[in-house]
C-alpha cells in the first residue's frame, strides 16, 4: 500500500524544457529517449534514484519529473540527448521548480501556439552567398535554416540544414541582401 | 558569469555560421565563445556579422592539426601571430607531448583522443609552459555503451594527473552545429558526471576568457609586459 505518512512523500522537483530540434518531435518518441538515455548513463539503479518522468511535451515545451536531490543527474540526462529517432535535437533547460503550477506559469510561455509545424518543405525561397547556396526550410526571427545544394556540407555535423542568421545575407553592398529573392534582413521582414 | 565556450567549428567546418552559433551561445547564456576551426578551415565564413550580434564577445581560434611535431611547431609559430587564442588537437603521444613543450599554445584539446593517457613528462611541461588541457564532452553525448565507458576511464586518469600537476584545464562541447551547445550548467552537470569536481568546472569554464585577456596584452618577454 501506498504510505500515507507525509515526512515519506518523496519529493519531487519540475524541470521545465524547451526542444531544439530540426523537425517536430513527437511527445511518445522523446520519453523513450529520455528513458534509453537515461539507462544508458546511470544504469538500472541510477533510473530508479532518478525517478524522471515526462510529464507533459506540446512540441517545443516540456515538463519533466525528477527526484528532488537527483535534478543535476537528470540535467546531465537531458543534455546527453543527441537525436531523437534520427532528427537531431537538443534540449534546452528552461527551469527548475518543485509544482507543475509553478514550473508551467514561469517557464513555459502561454503562446506556445505560435510554434509553425516545421516541415521539410522549402517555401520557395533561395540564398546564394559565395560558398553557401540553398533553400530556406525555415526561418524564426533572424535565424534561418538552409537545406544546401551540397548535400556533404554537413557532413561533420550529422545535421540537415546550415544554420545562418540574416547578418550573414548583408553582402559587401549596403542595397544587396545576398539573396536572389529579396529576403531583406530585419526582424519583421522575414515571414516564414 | 564570464562563461566561455571554447572549441566551436563554424561553417565551413560545422554547419552554423559564426553568428548564428553567438545568436545560440548568448540565449544559453555564455558571456563570449572561441570559434576554433581545424587547420584547413581558418576561411571563416563571415566572420563580420558577428560584430552585429550584440551582448555576446566572439573570438576566432584555431585548433591545430598536425601529423608531426616539426609541423605542428612551425603551424603553431605562424598562428600565434593570426589569432588571439591557439590550441591543439590532440591525440597521439608525440602531438600531446609536443604541445605541452610549446610555450606559444594556448589549450591542448582532447589529449584522450586516441584512447591514450597523458604522459608524466608531458603534463609536467604542461605545467612549466602553462598549456592547459581541453575536455571536450563532445564523446559523453554522443557515444553509447562500451565506448563510453572507456573514453569516461580515460578521462579519470587524465584528470587525476591534472590535478597532480596543478594543471588549468577547460571544458567545451566542440560543437559543430548549434543543436551540439549545452548551457553552462549542463555542461557542468555533464562534466560532475565525467568526474569533475564542482569548483573545477566553474574554473574549466573561466578559463577561456582569461587567455583571452592575457593573449590581448602586449607581451616582450615571459613576464614583461609593454605597457
Amino acid at each position: 500500500m501506498r504510505s500515507r505518512l507525509p515526512v515519506l512523500r518523496m519529493r519531487r522537483r519540475y524541470i521545465a524544457f524547451e526542444v531544439d530540434s530540426e523537425e517536430t518531435v513527437k511527445p511518445k518518441d522523446l520519453g523513450l529517449e529520455i528513458i534509453s538515455c537515461q539507462a544508458s548513463l546511470f544504469g538500472d539503479k541510477g533510473a530508479s534514484m532518478n525517478r524522471i518522468k515526462l510529464i507533459s511535451f506540446d512540441g517545443r515545451f516540456g515538463l519533466l519529473r525528477c527526484s528532488y536531490s537527483r535534478v543535476e543527474e537528470s540535467r546531465a540526462v537531458l543534455a546527453t540527448i543527441y537525436s531523437i529517432t534520427g532528427i537531431r535535437a537538443a534540449i534546452r533547460v528552461k527551469g527548475v521548480s518543485g509544482t507543475i503550477k509553478a514550473a508551467t506559469e514561469k517557464y513555459i510561455p502561454k503562446l506556445s501556439l505560435s510554434i509553425a509545424e516545421t516541415s521539410a518543405e522549402n517555401d520557395g525561397r533561395r540564398i546564394e552567398l559565395d560558398g553557401v547556396s540553398g533553400w530556406i526550410i525555415h526561418s524564426h526571427g533572424r535565424e534561418i535554416d538552409l537545406s544546401p545544394d551540397e548535400k556533404n556540407r554537413t557532413k561533420g555535423s550529422d545535421t540537415r540544414y546550415l544554420g545562418l542568421t540574416s547578418f550573414d545575407l548583408c553582402g559587401g553592398c549596403d542595397d544587396a541582401d545576398g539573396t536572389a529573392d529579396g529576403l531583406r534582413q530585419g526582424d519583421n521582414c522575414i515571414q516564414p | 558569469m564570464s562563461y566561455f565556450e571554447s572549441c566551436l567549428h563554424s561553417l565551413p567546418e560545422g554547419s552554423d555560421s559564426p553568428s548564428k552559433m553567438a545568436t545560440v551561445a548568448r540565449r544559453l547564456g555564455y558571456e563570449g565563445i572561441i570559434i576554433c576551426n581545424h587547420t584547413g578551415f581558418e576561411k571563416f565564413f563571415r566572420p563580420d556579422a558577428v560584430r552585429e550580434v550584440k551582448g555576446i564577445k566572439v573570438a576566432f581560434g584555431i585548433e591545430i592539426v598536425a601529423n608531426s611535431p616539426r609541423s605542428m611547431r612551425s603551424r603553431v609559430a605562424s598562428a600565434r601571430a593570426r589569432f588571439p587564442f591557439v590550441s591543439v588537437h590532440g591525440g597521439s603521444e608525440e602531438t600531446n607531448k609536443a604541445a605541452c613543450e610549446n610555450p606559444e599554445v594556448d589549450v591542448l584539446f582532447h589529449p584522450e583522443e586516441g584512447r591514450k593517457v597523458l604522459g608524466i613528462a608531458a603534463a609536467r611541461a604542461a605545467r612549466m609552459n602553462q598549456v592547459a588541457i581541453g575536455f571536450d564532452l563532445r564523446p559523453l553525448i554522443r557515444l553509447r555503451g562500451n565506448s563510453r565507458s572507456r573514453w569516461l576511464e580515460v578521462v579519470q586518469r587524465n584528470l587525476n594527473l591534472v590535478r597532480k600537476f596543478d594543471l588549468s584545464m577547460t571544458i567545451t562541447t566542440g560543437s559543430r552545429s548549434c543543436l551540439d551547445l549545452r548551457a553552462p550548467r549542463e555542461l557542468r552537470a555533464l562534466a560532475e558526471i565525467a568526474g569533475f569536481e564542482s569548483h573545477e568546472t566553474e574554473e574549466a569554464l573561466r578559463y577561456p576568457a582569461r587567455v583571452l585577456e592575457l593573449n590581448s596584452r602586449r607581451w616582450a618577454g615571459p613576464g614583461v609586459e609593454i605597457l
